[in-house]
């Protein structure tokens, strides 16, 4: 008999695990529904502005915006921003440099600087429970920061490799040299530093620069997953010691020039562009439309955007395998318009002509409705996916605030975008056509127009 | 207010340029690069041989760059510019070739390499014994102290039917240098009669020299040479008498005198102890 009742018990225990409970419906409807919540937005009287979103993430994320691009250094001090993207983990006066990353490490967290030409943003993330941590260390570089000078001179190495590292794209380089084409100032400055000012960089100039430009009314507090109190607190107690507007940056002048650079390299990168529009404007959005009606990339992974109109016209051109996409780059006082193309260097000349006389049918009104509306689904589709990520939230919430003081909602975003009417693409690609063009080339060049050729 | 539509999107991945990744060390270490002295070697990009890998490279809007700790690194570690060091002056004949298999000679090169190391071991386990050993018998008895143990004694000095005393050992030692008469009383001795029965032969190496400790076997007094009523030794202290053999004859002693350990090295002398 006790033979038997193991057999019963045996035949129980063959299932690896207790089967789970039925799901009761009951207990879902009890679930409780986090509501979405909108930005909180404070504008101190100091000009910081302070912005919060409570996106109910486990991981927090948050970032400090600053007017402080490469566009505000001065002739004397060229490189200074890319010094200062590398000595964000530097000796500050709350913390050191080891304890700054050590004490990022050991709370599984993040420091990054990412620089424009416009702003820097200094964002740091963490799990929510740790936030205070992070945020000591975000105050520290950005309030605080000490430049000791052989903290400062061991970053040489480090620009030179992060230099080579990243004109292993020829993409950069080239974008690097169209704006250097295209303005006389401001906009000019490369984010990287010019070969003949790496190693004469002082702290000096980095303090200067940050006592000019790191100022509260230039700058923006961003959190996602942050209370918005704790974040206001901050911002008073910490960010606001340099107050003012700071130093003011030159005007962007667009001059329209052209910098070739002719290596071995069997692919032609072009960028061809003219004066665009500057952020924030309506002629901004239709600049927006245009490039998506010209196309603008793929627009899924590993797809490809050959159905886009500037393709089909260069593959009329050339059998062999080309890329183009229409470039629009908006900063805020100015604009680059234009197109981008790779292709091989014996017929370079031809794809870069056959994209220009696309763009030129569409300003002879070549583009239908149905193109518009594509361009601008597409367009509204980016931009929301973009801020699906917290990464790309984070962007845009802070680059609105810093810009504007305020954040305009998806919802009126897509509007605007709805708003641009054919006419105005139109219009945006006549004043492409009409404008002074500026170009940047790289590769084998020998087959390659110049700009006053196009 | 499209800020973002303006800003480079979600594909393109050559805007964002480098990012350093502090990997287990304190100070963020450069990524991809081997810097040999003043050159820079880069890692290899991959060709863009055909439209389809291409696609998506041109960038549609300005740039960005960020540098960060900790940050997701835009590199992958592989570690395939550790190069790993040709060790082929170390290897053995057999197995300097990769292509063949190392199982053939594996049993003839541990045969070797354990042959060898066995030798070593049981040289050195005879090493470390001497050197134990001389280590432990540096505390025994030194050579000063043992050279007082033995005494040399010229045997031409000593006349016939004579009796020396030398000191040895802190006790008396009697050298007798025997006549033939008395070897012959000596040896003709009937043993019943004797208190410690023992052979004349017995107790010398040679007949001519008898050598016996002068200790009287009573209670220690040293007996008087040439005295007695039979020709040998008489202790005074209570009246023993011991022959010319040093065996007991009369008087309260139980004991023959003791023979010590002698050898003759040649005629003329003899070493004892």
């Amino acid at each position: 008999m006790k033979g038997m009742r193991n057999i019963s018990y045996l035949s129980r225990r063959l299932y690896s695990a207790q089967a789970a409970p039925k799901f009761e419906a009951a207990a879902a409807a009890e679930r409780v529904r986090l509501p979405a919540q909108d930005p909180q937005i404070t504008k101190l009287p100091n000009g910081l502005v302070i912005a919060s979103l409570e996106n109910y993430s486990p991981c927090s994320k948050i970032g400090v915006f600053v007017r402080a691009g490469s566009r505000y250094e001065n002739v004397g001090d060229l490189g200074v921003t890319h010094l200062l993207r590398l000595a964000a983990n530097l000796t500050t006066k709350g913390a050191s440099a080891f304890r700054i990353t050590r004490g990022v490490e050991a709370v599984g967290g993040g420091l990054s600087v990412t620089s424009t030409k416009e702003n820097m943003v200094y964002s740091v993330e963490c799990m929510r429970d740790y936030v205070d941590t992070v945020m000591e260390y975000l105050i520290n570089v950005t309030t605080a920061p000490e430049f000791r000078h052989w903290e400062v001179a061991d970053l040489t190495s480090r620009i030179k490799v992060d230099k080579a590292l990243a004109l292993q794209n020829p993409q950069l380089g080239v974008l690097e040299n169209l704006h250097t084409a295209a303005y006389k100032s401001a906009l000019c400055n490369t984010l990287y530093c010019p070969d003949y000012r790496v190693g004469k960089i002082t702290s000096e100039q980095l303090h200067a620069f940050v006592q000019n430009n790191f100022t509260s009314a230039r700058m923006a507090l961003v959190g996602l997953g942050v209370d918005h109190a704790v974040l206001k607190q901050v911002g008073e107690h910490f960010l606001n010691i340099r107050s003012g507007q700071g130093a003011a940056g030159a005007k962007a002048v667009y001059r329209g020039g052209e910098v070739r650079e002719q290596n071995a390299d069997s692919l032609v990168h072009a960028a061809v562009v003219a004066e665009g529009a500057a952020a924030g404007s309506a002629e901004a959005n239709a600049f927006a439309v245009l490039q998506h009606v010209l196309g603008a990339g793929p627009y899924i992974k590993r797809g490809t955007n050959m159905m886009s109109k500037l393709s089909q016209g260069v593959a009329k051109a050339t059998t062999q395998p080309f890329d183009t996409t229409a470039f629009n780059a908006s900063y805020s006082d100015a604009g680059l318009f234009g197109f981008y193309t790779i292709s091989q260097a014996g017929v370079a000349g031809d794809v870069i002509q056959a994209a220009m006389a696309q763009i030129k049918a569409v300003a002879q009104g070549g583009v239908t409705a149905a193109d518009v509306t594509r361009a601008k689904n597409q367009l509204k589709a980016r931009y929301l996916m973009s801020m699906e990520s917290t990464n790309g939230l984070l962007d845009e919430i802070g680059t609105q605030t810093l810009a504007s003081g305020t954040c305009i909602q998806p919802e009126s975003a897509a509007q605007t975008i709805d708003s641009v009417s054919a006419n105005d693409v139109v219009n945006a690609a006549k004043k492409f056509v009409a404008g002074k063009k500026s170009m940047a080339t790289r590769g084998n060049l020998g087959n390659t127009p110049f700009v006053d050729e196009l | 207010m499209l800020s973002l539509a303006a800003r480079s999107g979600a594909f393109s991945p050559y805007l964002q340029a480098t990012s350093y990744v502090v990997a287990g060390q304190l100070k963020p270490i450069v990524p991809g690069v081997v810097v040999n002295t003043e050159k820079l070697l880069k890692d290899v990009k991959k060709p863009f041989l055909c439209r389809d890998s291409l696609s998506g490279q041109s960038p549609k809007t300005g740039p960005a760059v960020s540098a960060s700790i900790n940050g997701a690194a835009s590199v992958r570690f592989a570690h395939s510019d550790i190069r790993v060091p040709d060790f082929s002056d170390y290897r053995r004949p057999e197995v300097q070739n990769a292509n063949k298999s190392s199982q053939d000679s594996s049993d003839s090169r541990k045969g070797f390499s354990y042959l060898l190391t066995g030798a070593t071991v049981v040289v050195s386990a005879y090493a470390a014994k001497t050197v134990v050993s001389q280590f432990i018998s540096t505390m025994s008895a030194s050579a000063d102290v043992l050279a007082l143990s033995q005494i040399e004694i010229k045997l031409s000095d000593i006349p016939e039917g004579k009796n020396v005393t030398f000191k040895w050992r802190g006790k008396p030692l009697f050298v007798r240098h025997r006549t033939p008469k008395e070897i012959e009383v000596e040896a003709a001795v009937n043993m019943a009669e004797l208190r410690d029965p023992q052979h004349d032969l017995d107790r010398v190496k040679k007949p001519k020299w008898m050598i016996v400790l002068g200790v009287c076997t009573h209670l220690g007094c040293v007996p008087i040479a040439n005295a007695g009523d039979y020709g040998g030794y008489y202790c005074p202290c209570h009246g023993s008498h011991y022959d010319a053999s040093g065996r007991i004859r009369k008087g309260p002693a139980p004991a023959n005198l003791e023979v010590p350990f002698y050898e003759f090295p040649d005629e003329d002398t003899v070493i004892v102890g």
